[in-house]
């Protein structure tokens, strides 16, 4: 009865829909973020693990990663207070290397971050008692096979071990100063598989999945801060156990060379953000005061994308793309934990190549969230967000 | 070169960091009112009054001091001027019958009971203040700081705003009383030239009555002229309000008998644990039973193991006055009892059981009648009122009576009608705590700017102190 957990809660991304974070290789970012129908060498175990096995050379290894600078705007329905997040600079990286066993079969291993985000808001914000911040980082390691079947198929797959870690914290309203503080950590399993087919030397296809993989938080540690009139009723250290499904993910791409310079592709790609229903904690301690579901319904989604390359020369090929995504988020039921928006992006890419076997990729990405009213209506807040992110890139592949 | 290329880099970050989206979808406007100079003419709750006492920082939340503070962004030029206390601990006055205590307010503490039980509850800031101090402190003027906007008096009835000897008996109005603004309340409300007024009055007129238990005081009865009877007094008041301005906001009295102070102590607080304890308690009464039999009265009075309705004097029971010994009865399930009642004596002294308790601890059938006819019957007449002169209108029955159904959310927040962890009522059970002011202040800018066509910017009440407890 004492405390009324209004919502508490998990995650946050502006970049992708939701909590994802589809930044695993620079080429591909570069053109869109749009990598199922390429053959972009070692990065394909993220994007088709069937279109690995035909990477150029015996070795290859790619690394890279991103700066995120996303900054949210929030102003409450009805007024014209204003807050503006106060978000840390997002990091995913990438790192691939991979080896022919054989003419058909490669073997590879991936470690990238397909799920994360950070989000700050000032500690006093109107919105603290649903988050004031919080950060979320997924990293699937991935060991791969794919084989390659004659010259236009391959196909590959990836068994997926998450290690996944979540920190949150939100205001209580027990007097100045009270918040909570809830910190968890989880493994678990999945795969990525993928078929690539080059239809013929100028049309490719390629289709991907990625399966769900919930993040079942056990045991997390959770520090309450509250005066010490209330610590028998919310004792200070105390365990709570959660679930965040890191959704599905079915990806068709497209391309086509249109001639020997200039490359165009499409990908659509369907995320399962239906599965993301409740966000529940339970705790161990008081479990009947401080239990709390908080609706999210979240839905599918399927965002469509488009890419160009253009070989400028042999050392400097130059890349484009944009998307429009429709926010998994509901309306209703819209945390600034998350703030995903219906999206607009566009994106600038190149890659230099000092020598045939080294590549050094950039990429510049900014989407635009578009303003949105939205509510979280088990709290009765309503406002209009709106965002603006940018996120360079870089990265650098050897293939020999 | 090198540098040269470190600088680029990091004005580059910078560049990134600062691509900042901009929102701007809220236009502050007045619509048709005038908010250049606002007048609050109200009770207690007006005044900011707040866990038992008027002090600085209830004061800087009362509901009216928020809202004008929201007036400027549509066009309020004028200082919004409140009188406040010079203390942070203030001076209130106890909320029952009897001879009124002065005291500083409350706060959440730690108190130990006749059981040597200690236990967190409302407990004075300084329990050591002496009546000599606090009145002097309520009662040293602040006049020369006026005129003042904020005209909550605490105690007011709306009969009050009309009295010519106010200021002899109410202290709190004593302290901005002006001889050359007259001896009249109501008066004052010109003297800061306002554009806008809001009344929020009535409760006084009822809550007299209730708190203390239909002893004390009594209900402003409907007719009688201005200064005794409701309508006319209230008639008067919001008539002379809209002469002096170009509009303003009235607001109904919500259902006091909802309120904390009425519905934290239960009718059956009195546990017994054995048989032979309820049978000793029943042999006592059992000529009071027979009595009552006999003379085909439904009274009786029974006790047994587990939780037991208090014995209570009911004056009312139609019985001679020389049986007046005999006109005690067990509370009723939907009768009322007061947050003040002496805990103490309930536990240590015998009250409820061998000793009935007085009279003005408890609402009884009748008397929530009474007070709740009242109610409606007065606020007939405000929205009559408010229709009659075109104003905005907050209906505050409704309101609460829906907290009190389901509780409402704002900012994340759950505001209920229960003591303390309901969020909404301070620790007297009676008034708001700044939270609950900032949603009070929400309600009328609400009404205010859906009949004046405005935009005046809600409150945030996520940003107001919510209730402190202690470490």
């Amino acid at each position: 009865m004492f405390l009324v957990m209004a919502a508490m809660i998990i995650s946050s991304a502006v970049y992708a829909g939701g909590y994802q974070v589809r930044l695993q290789g620079n080429k591909q970012t570069g053109m869109g973020l749009i990598g199922t129908p390429m053959r972009f060498g070692v990065s394909s175990m993220f994007y088709n693990p069937g279109a690995l096995s035909f990477m150029n050379g015996k070795f290859g290894v790619e690394a890279g990663g991103s700066a995120i600078f996303a900054n949210v705007i929030y102003q409450a329905f009805g007024s014209n207070y204003t807050a503006r997040s106060n978000n840390p600079m997002g990091t995913p990286f990438y790192f691939y290397a991979a080896g022919k066993l054989n003419e058909n079969i490669t073997l590879g291993m991936a470690v990238y971050t397909p799920y994360g985000s950070a989000a700050k808001w000032n500690n006093n914000w109107a919105l603290k008692f649903l988050i004031q911040n919080i950060s979320l980082r997924a990293i699937y390691y991935q060991p791969t096979i794919s084989i390659k079947l004659g010259d236009k198929l391959g196909i590959g797959i990836g068994f997926i071990y998450v290690s996944g870690n979540v920190n949150l914290t939100k205001a209580l309203n027990y007097g100045s100063n009270s918040y909570v503080n809830l910190q968890g950590s989880a493994n678990n399993y999945g795969f990525n598989a993928g078929l690539h087919y080059k239809a013929s030397d100028k049309l490719s296809f390629g289709i991907t999945y990625r399966s769900k993989i919930n993040i079942n938080l056990k045991n997390g540690n959770a520090k309450f801060t509250v005066p010490a009139s209330l610590s028998s009723m919310i004792p200070a250290n105390n365990q709570f156990n959660s679930s965040l499904p890191l959704p599905s993910n079915l990806d068709i791409g497209i391309a086509y060379q249109m001639n020997d310079k200039l490359l165009v592709a499409a990908e659509f790609d369907w995320v399962g953000w239906g599965s993301y229903d409740t966000l529940s904690f339970t705790f161990k301690n008081n479990p009947q005061i401080l239990n709390n579901k908080n609706p999210r319904l979240y839905k599918n989604t399927f965002t469509p994308r488009i890419g160009l390359q253009y070989v400028f020369s042999d050392k400097l090929t130059l890349r484009a793309g944009a998307f429009y995504e429709i926010t998994p988020v509901n309306k209703d039921y819209f945390s600034p934990e998350t703030p995903s928006l219906n999206t607009f992006a566009y994106t600038l890419g190149a890659s230099y190549k000092p020598s045939k076997h080294l590549s050094i990729d950039l990429s510049f990405l900014q989407l635009f969230g578009m303003k949105s009213l939205m509510s979280y209506t088990p709290a009765n807040v309503s406002g209009y967000y709106k965002s603006n992110t940018v996120v360079p890139g870089i990265g650098i592949s050897y293939h020999f | 070169m090198k540098r040269n290329i470190k600088i680029l880099f990091f004005s580059a970050l910078i560049f990134l960091a600062s691509c900042q989206p901009s929102l701007n979808t809220y236009n502050p406007t007045p619509g048709s009112a005038k908010f250049t100079s606002y007048v609050a003419v109200g009770n207690s709750l007006t005044a900011g009054y707040e866990s038992g006492a008027l002090f600085i920082s209830g004061q800087k939340y009362s509901w009216d001091n928020m809202l004008a503070t929201q007036m400027k962004s549509v066009g309020m030029s004028a200082q919004f001027k409140t009188p406040y206390m010079p203390t942070e601990d203030g001076v209130g006055v106890s909320e029952g019958g009897g001879t009124p205590v002065f005291r500083t307010k409350l706060i959440l503490g730690y108190s130990k009971d006749c059981t040597g039980k200690t236990s967190l509850g409302p407990v004075p800031a300084n329990p050591n203040a002496s009546q000599a101090a606090l009145y002097k402190e309520i009662t040293t003027s602040v006049a020369s700081g006026g005129p003042y906007n904020n005209l909550g008096i605490p105690g007011i009835k709306v009969t009050d705003l009309f009295s010519t000897k106010l200021a002899l008996r109410n202290p709190f109005f004593t302290r901005i009383y002006n001889p050359s603004f007259g001896p009249v309340l109501l008066n004052y409300a010109k003297e800061v030239n306002p554009t806008f007024f809001s009344l929020w009055i009535g409760n006084n007129d009822v809550l007299g009555y209730a708190a203390s238990g239909g002893v004390g005081d009594f209900i402003t009865p409907m007719d009688g002229p201005e200064g005794v009877g409701f309508t006319a007094s209230a008639t008067a008041a919001v008539k002379y309000l809209a002469s002096i301005t170009s509009g303003g906001v009235v607001a109904s009295i919500p259902d006091i008998t909802s309120i904390p102070y009425f519905n934290t102590v239960p009718y059956n607080p009195i546990p017994i644990t054995s048989q032979a304890q309820a049978d000793q308690l029943n042999a006592a009464y059992a000529q009071y039973n027979g009595f009552m039999k006999a003379n085909g009265l439904p009274y009786r009075i029974n006790f047994h193991v587990g939780a037991n309705a208090m014995v209570i004097s009911d004056p009312s029971m139609p019985l001679p006055d020389s049986l007046s010994f005999l006109k005690i009865r067990q509370i009723k399930s939907d009768e009322l009892v007061m947050l003040e009642i002496p805990g103490d004596s309930l536990k240590c002294a015998f009250w409820g059981t061998v000793k009935p308790v007085p009279d003005q601890y408890v609402l009884t059938e009748s008397e929530i009648s009474k007070v709740q006819t009242a109610i409606q019957n007065y606020n007939t007449v405000l929205k009559n009122l408010a229709n009659q002169y075109s104003l905005a209108y907050v209906d505050f029955y409704t309101i609460l009576k829906s907290v009190e159904k389901k509780g409402i959310t704002e900012d994340g927040i759950l505001f209920t009608t229960k003591f303390i962890t309901g969020n909404l009522f301070s620790f007297d059970g009676v008034h708001l705590t700044p939270q609950g002011n900032g949603v009070v202040a929400n309600y009328f800018i609400d009404a205010i700017n859906a009949k004046y066509g405005s935009n005046i910017p809600k409150v945030v009440v996520s940003e107001i102190p919510g209730i402190q407890f202690p470490n």
